[in-house]
């Protein structure tokens, strides 16, 4: 009951949350420079005024910012988000496009950082103060002091220049002919390692040491103790009594990092020329493009709240105990 | 007598030195200090984040080349790798890279100190008031916080500072990064200070000051605040980590002053030339390393040291 209830109300707590960062991001950015002298810059013609003039008029830039924004709202809600000044493509295809090259970077680095990072801070809970759970606990801190740009730059002088096995830009190759084994597939997985891991290894050392550190303290209690007494094998000890409580801080801790995941795509995309939303947002923004940036940044705005809601969803599922009221 | 007299100063001797001993670790900070002293990583991170504070006091003392110099330029020695003449090799207009490192230092410590001070100043405001007075206030300031927790920071911080890019604001310079980072750094700990404030308004000393007729603001910043300090110091040293991080991201992306020198600039400069000449992009990459490990060992050790929960 308490359940159902609690999630509409989330539901409904999105709308002024949109309206706000919305209307902040609007007017935010168009403090940020004029797209039509800009555009213009480039060709001082003669009657240059009357050139911008038109443009001006042409992509609805005379108006007040108010109706401006309110002309953006009412196209956003019958999911138009415009057309970019630069391409002339709708903002929808555009995003469409470099979207899924983000999602699937992005799943890539949580899949690996989970993959790795689990069973480690699993194994550094069981076995404190072991020669494993040293390396694990120093490269978690190192992990978190390393900025992800300047992972991926060490990684692509590694593992690119020096050693040539990875290529160091892009989402896929060029050419048809230079894919590994002739397979589209096997070729961004190709491209897909290097970008995942300077992601996921982040990722990976704080999922570390919050396994570890939760799984300490569970480990330690009660009905752990009752489990070893009654004779059941430590497997099921640790995977069905333990880490389904343990869980519950990671659920917290992927929800929240994926939106910090997401707005960082700026930089990890930038090193390695990935062509995905960051990618296409720092180019939206040196060149001012208006629908870009505003598409781009709600998107993104809606995914985190969209992983927010589900974190909160996921919780009453994993753990009966919390109440909603 | 004589005898006697020895025996007595012997005693009073061990007294005193006993009472030294035992009236030490009475002080709150004693304590967390003998339990940091014991914290080698801890220990570590202090002596690196010393390092970093001399060098960016004094780096114009310390750095073989002046900030500016291009000699190695005349000399042809562009883009010229490690050697003893340059440690650590040369950019491609000539700059000595290790000088660089040296004089980088300050902007980074000016920003992960400055916008940590913003941050944490705004979220002790909004953090007290909100879990001092609860009810509305709490609803209000909770939900505005919200709104900044919710919204992707870093993609706000790009726009922010094109803004001041553009509008040239009073010179656009490393105060203005220190400040939209500032601003838009404070929601996460002003709920940990909230949090913390909720769960102290309702012990007994401050009922106590109640009765003694303590207004709400002597009770929030005299009483309650100083309770509160080991959680904002262990909140301000990963937030200076944290900012240290997002600047040099925001420096690598172009986002930044181009007339002051930063690590995070100095990586970008490097990324034209990357497979000819790691040195220029590597090196800028150890010194950030380094400073926010510093800082993170630094957090790591505080909050061990500070946690009441942990004492013996």
């Amino acid at each position: 009951m308490g359940y159902k209830r609690y999630i509409i109300r989330r539901i409904l707590y999105i709308i002024p949350l949109f309206f706000g960062i919305s209307i902040l991001n609007f007017s935010l950015m168009n403090m940020a420079g004029d797209p039509v002298r800009l555009m213009t810059l480039g060709n001082p013609g003669l009657n240059i005024g009357q050139v911008r003039e038109n443009l001006r008029a042409y992509y609805g830039l005379d108006q007040p910012v108010y109706v401006q924004y309110g002309m953006w709202l009412w196209r956003f809600l019958n999911l138009d988000l415009g057309t970019s000044f630069y391409s002339g493509l709708p903002v929808n295809t555009i995003i469409s496009f470099y979207a899924w090259e983000t999602i699937k970077l992005e799943l890539a680095a949580l899949l690996f950082a989970l993959v790795v990072g689990l069973p480690i801070g699993i194994y550094s809970a069981r076995k404190q103060y072991s020669k494993l759970d040293l390396v694990a606990s120093s490269s978690a801190i190192l992990g978190i002091s390393i900025p992800i740009f300047y992972m991926g730059i060490v990684l692509i002088i590694i593992f690119s220049f020096f050693l040539g096995w990875f290529p160091s830009f892009g989402a896929h190759s060029l050419q048809t002919l230079r894919y590994p084994f002739g397979s589209y597939f096997i070729d961004e997985l190709w491209h897909l390692v290097l970008p995942a891991f300077a992601i996921g290894w982040v990722s990976m050392a704080l999922y570390t040491r919050l396994v570890r550190s939760s799984m300490l303290e569970i480990l330690r209690q009660d009905y752990i103790l009752a489990a070893r007494a009654s004779g059941l094998s430590e497997r099921t000890i640790i995977f069905k009594h333990a880490l389904r409580n343990a869980a519950i801080p990671l659920v917290t801790y992927i929800g929240l990092s994926l939106g910090t995941l997401l707005a960082g795509a700026p930089m990890t995309e930038t090193v390695f020329t990935w062509p995905g939303l960051g990618y296409l947002y720092v180019n939206a923004v040196t060149k001012l493009d208006f629908p870009v940036i505003m598409g781009i940044n709600m998107i993104i705005t809606l995914m985190i709240l969209a992983v927010n809601l589900a974190t909160d969803m996921v919780y009453g599922i994993i753990d009966p105990r919390i109440r909603y009221d | 007598m004589t005898e006697q007299d020895l025996g007595e100063t012997e005693t009073t001797n061990e007294i005193t030195g006993d009472l030294e001993r035992v009236s030490e670790p009475t002080s709150q900070w004693g304590i967390a200090w003998r339990r940091f002293k014991k914290n080698r990583a801890a220990l570590a991170g202090l002596l690196i984040e010393g390092m970093i504070f001399f060098l960016a006091l004094f780096g114009s003392f310390v750095a073989p080349y002046p900030p500016n110099d291009i000699s190695a330029f005349y000399q042809g020695k562009t883009r010229a790798p490690p050697s003893w003449e340059h440690l650590m090799g040369t950019d491609y207009t000539g700059h000595d890279v290790f000088s660089q490192i040296i004089y980088g230092a300050s902007a980074a410590l000016q920003v992960g100190l400055g916008a940590t001070l913003i941050s944490i100043l705004i979220a002790v405001l909004v953090g007290s008031v909100a879990g001092y007075y609860g009810g509305k206030i709490d609803t209000v300031l909770m939900r505005f916080s919200e709104i900044f927790l919710v919204m992707p920071a870093f993609l706000f911080l790009v726009v922010f500072l094109k803004v001041f890019l553009t509008l040239r604001v009073a010179g656009f310079g490393l105060g203005t990064v220190i400040f939209v980072l500032g601003l838009l750094g404070w929601p996460g700990d002003s709920r940990a200070i909230r949090a913390e404030f909720m769960k102290l308004k309702e012990l007994e000393f401050v009922t106590a000051a109640k009765c003694l007729g303590a207004s709400s603001r002597q009770i929030i910043f005299k009483h309650i605040l100083p309770n509160v300090l080991h959680l904002l110091i262990v909140l301000a040293t990963s937030a200076i980590a944290t900012n240290i991080i997002i600047e040099a991201g925001l420096s690598f992306l172009g986002f930044s002053d181009p007339n002051i020198i930063t690590w995070g600039r100095m990586i970008a400069l490097s990324t034209e030339a990357m497979r000819g000449a790691w040195w220029q992009g590597v090196f800028p990459g150890i010194a950030i390393v380094l400073t926010v490990l510093g800082f993170n060992l630094l957090g790591d050790g505080l909050r061990d040291a500070l946690d009441p929960r942990l004492r013996e």
